[in-house]
């Protein structure tokens, strides 16, 4: 059985999109045949739940109960792969608390394989996170993600800015997601399905629905990009090291 | 088997090389030989096209998402008629990027929908820079025009259609007579070519070379794709007569 991969994607700022984010991931995964289950920390209303009720729950991470309910059934879950959507403000203390539990320390062993998605705002703040963050990553993966799906500018960013904060951390690694037709993103929202069930063309519970093709074609498109970034940083071969081999590169189809 | 629905695209980068005057000649022949039409005008400004076939042709802003919808998801909800775009110089970028972008072209295959661009060509380098560019990012059908109003001379090496056997539709050059007659609001080309009483006109001349063209190029079209489905066998070249 192949090595048990959490993968958590979080960031300190509100609104930079990492439930979009986690739910591009689990998309992946399911196309990848990568059995995975999620954590929605947003509780107590889940936004992830709502659009992959079947594989997600909702917890509270500051719970020492609901920490348990994550980490104490990595391996016995049948989920290779557990993405954990964290809260916004949340992720410091998430990866302390994971340092504190010993989880880090199976990290650094080999027992498990680690990646943290960092989902970056516009401001230097969010470079100042990076710090913090990138430390507790030494023995994963560590991904910093542009996300332009909600007209993030980034602004703040000179060149040399980026450089000076990039130089410290020779690991990590940058991807771009772009932006999304803002109408598609509204009506995925509104259908409450993952991305690649609306690309399909189907409902919450697998029936054949009625979404406009431009709509579906601009998402088809712009979750085919992004899938692009998770190949390019070899996703595929972070969740199966010490398992199953990668397989090749999947593309997103769908047909009403 | 039936056919597959051609969906006409009358394009060009360029302005004012008679795009609508050809989609207004091409919606009058597909209403006289009967087959179910519908059109799109692309010209959000001056959409001349949707006026003068109000209950036959749609106006169509492609410039925000619900245009976009408007257009494509309409084009693929209708496989059952010949359906024809009106495309202006403005969204002409715009229109081919959504395009390749949401995947119509294979969605539209998959539905029995033929898209045939009718490239309106001119004598710019621009215009035959854009065509090239055109069929070597879609899939589509491509088939020049030469509108001999536009350019006299026609370097078919600039416009090489899909297949060598499709050759070019030919619109002759207006007299300004027939420019005058044809231009009028409320004119019909089928209502005038119905009504013979002095005998042939200069003008029903001219638009009945125009259909013979464009009976000329859907039989070499069908024909092109009988052979393909048969095996390769190209059909007979179109005796092109301008071709320099």
């Amino acid at each position: 059985m192949a090595k048990p991969t959490v993968v958590v994607v979080g960031a300190d700022k509100g609104g930079v999109g990492k439930t979009t984010v986690a739910r591009t991931l689990l998309d992946y995964f399911t196309a990848h045949h990568l059995p995975t289950r999620a954590f929605d920390t947003e509780s107590p209303r889940g936004t992830l739940r709502r659009f992959h009720p079947d594989i997600s729950e909702i917890v509270d991470a500051t719970s020492v109960s609901d920490q348990m309910r994550i980490f104490d059934t990595l391996s016995t879950t049948d989920a290779s792969v557990t993405v954990i959507d964290v809260r916004a403000g949340l992720l410091s203390p998430m990866l302390r608390s994971l340092r504190d539990i010993g989880f880090l320390d199976a990290v650094k062993k080999g027992q498990l394989n680690f990646a943290v998605f960092h989902i970056l705002g516009s401001s230097i703040a969010s470079l100042n996170e990076i710090e913090e963050t990138a430390a507790f990553a030494a023995d994963g993966r560590y991904i910093l993600v542009k996300n332009f799906i909600n007209d993030t500018n980034f602004f703040e960013w000179d060149q040399a800015t980026h450089a000076s904060y990039f130089r410290k951390f020779k690991d990590a690694v940058e991807i771009s997601v772009p932006k999304l037709n803002e109408m598609a993103f509204e009506q995925v929202e509104l259908a409450s399905v993952p991305f690649l069930t609306f690309v399909a063309n189907k409902g919450p519970k697998g029936e054949s629905a009625n979404y406009s093709f431009v709509l579906r074609g601009y998402v088809r498109h712009w979750l085919s990009n992004v899938w692009s970034e998770y190949d390019r940083i070899k996703i595929t071969d972070i969740v199966s090291s010490g398992g199953v081999a990668s397989g090749p590169r999947v593309q997103v189809v769908g047909r009403s | 088997m039936a056919q597959p629905a051609p969906l006409y695209i009358v394009a060009s980068p360029r302005p004012r090389n008679g795009k609508t005057l050809i989609a207004r000649l091409l919606l009058e022949f597909l209403r006289q030989s009967r087959r179910p039409a519908v059109g799109y005008d692309l010209n959000p400004r001056e959409p001349a096209l949707a006026e003068r076939f109000p209950k036959l042709v749609w106006p169509v802003d492609i410039a925000d998402t619900r245009g976009q919808m408007e257009l494509f998801d309409r084009l693929l909800a209708d496989p059952a008629s010949t359906q024809l775009i009106d495309l202006g110089y403005g969204p002409f970028d715009q229109f081919f990027a959504v395009m390749g972008e949401i995947g119509f072209l294979p969605e539209a295959r998959r539905r029995r929908i033929e898209p045939i661009v009718l490239f309106v060509a001119d004598s710019s380098g621009a215009t035959a820079r854009s065509y090239a560019q055109l069929q070597r990012r879609l899939a589509a059908t491509f088939v020049p025009i030469h509108n001999e109003h536009v350019m006299l001379m026609f370097d078919k090496e600039d416009f090489p259609p899909t297949r060598p056997e499709y050759g070019l539709i030919r619109i002759p050059r207006l007299s300004p007579l027939v420019r005058g007659v044809i231009d009028r609001p409320n004119f019909s080309f089928n209502a005038y070519m119905a009504k013979q009483a002095g005998g042939p006109t200069e003008v029903h001349q001219w638009i009945g070379n125009v259909y013979h063209e464009f009976r000329e190029f859907e039989l070499h079209l069908l024909m092109g794709k009988l052979s393909s489905s048969l095996g390769g066998a190209t059909a007979p070249k179109r005796q092109s007569r301008r071709l320099r």
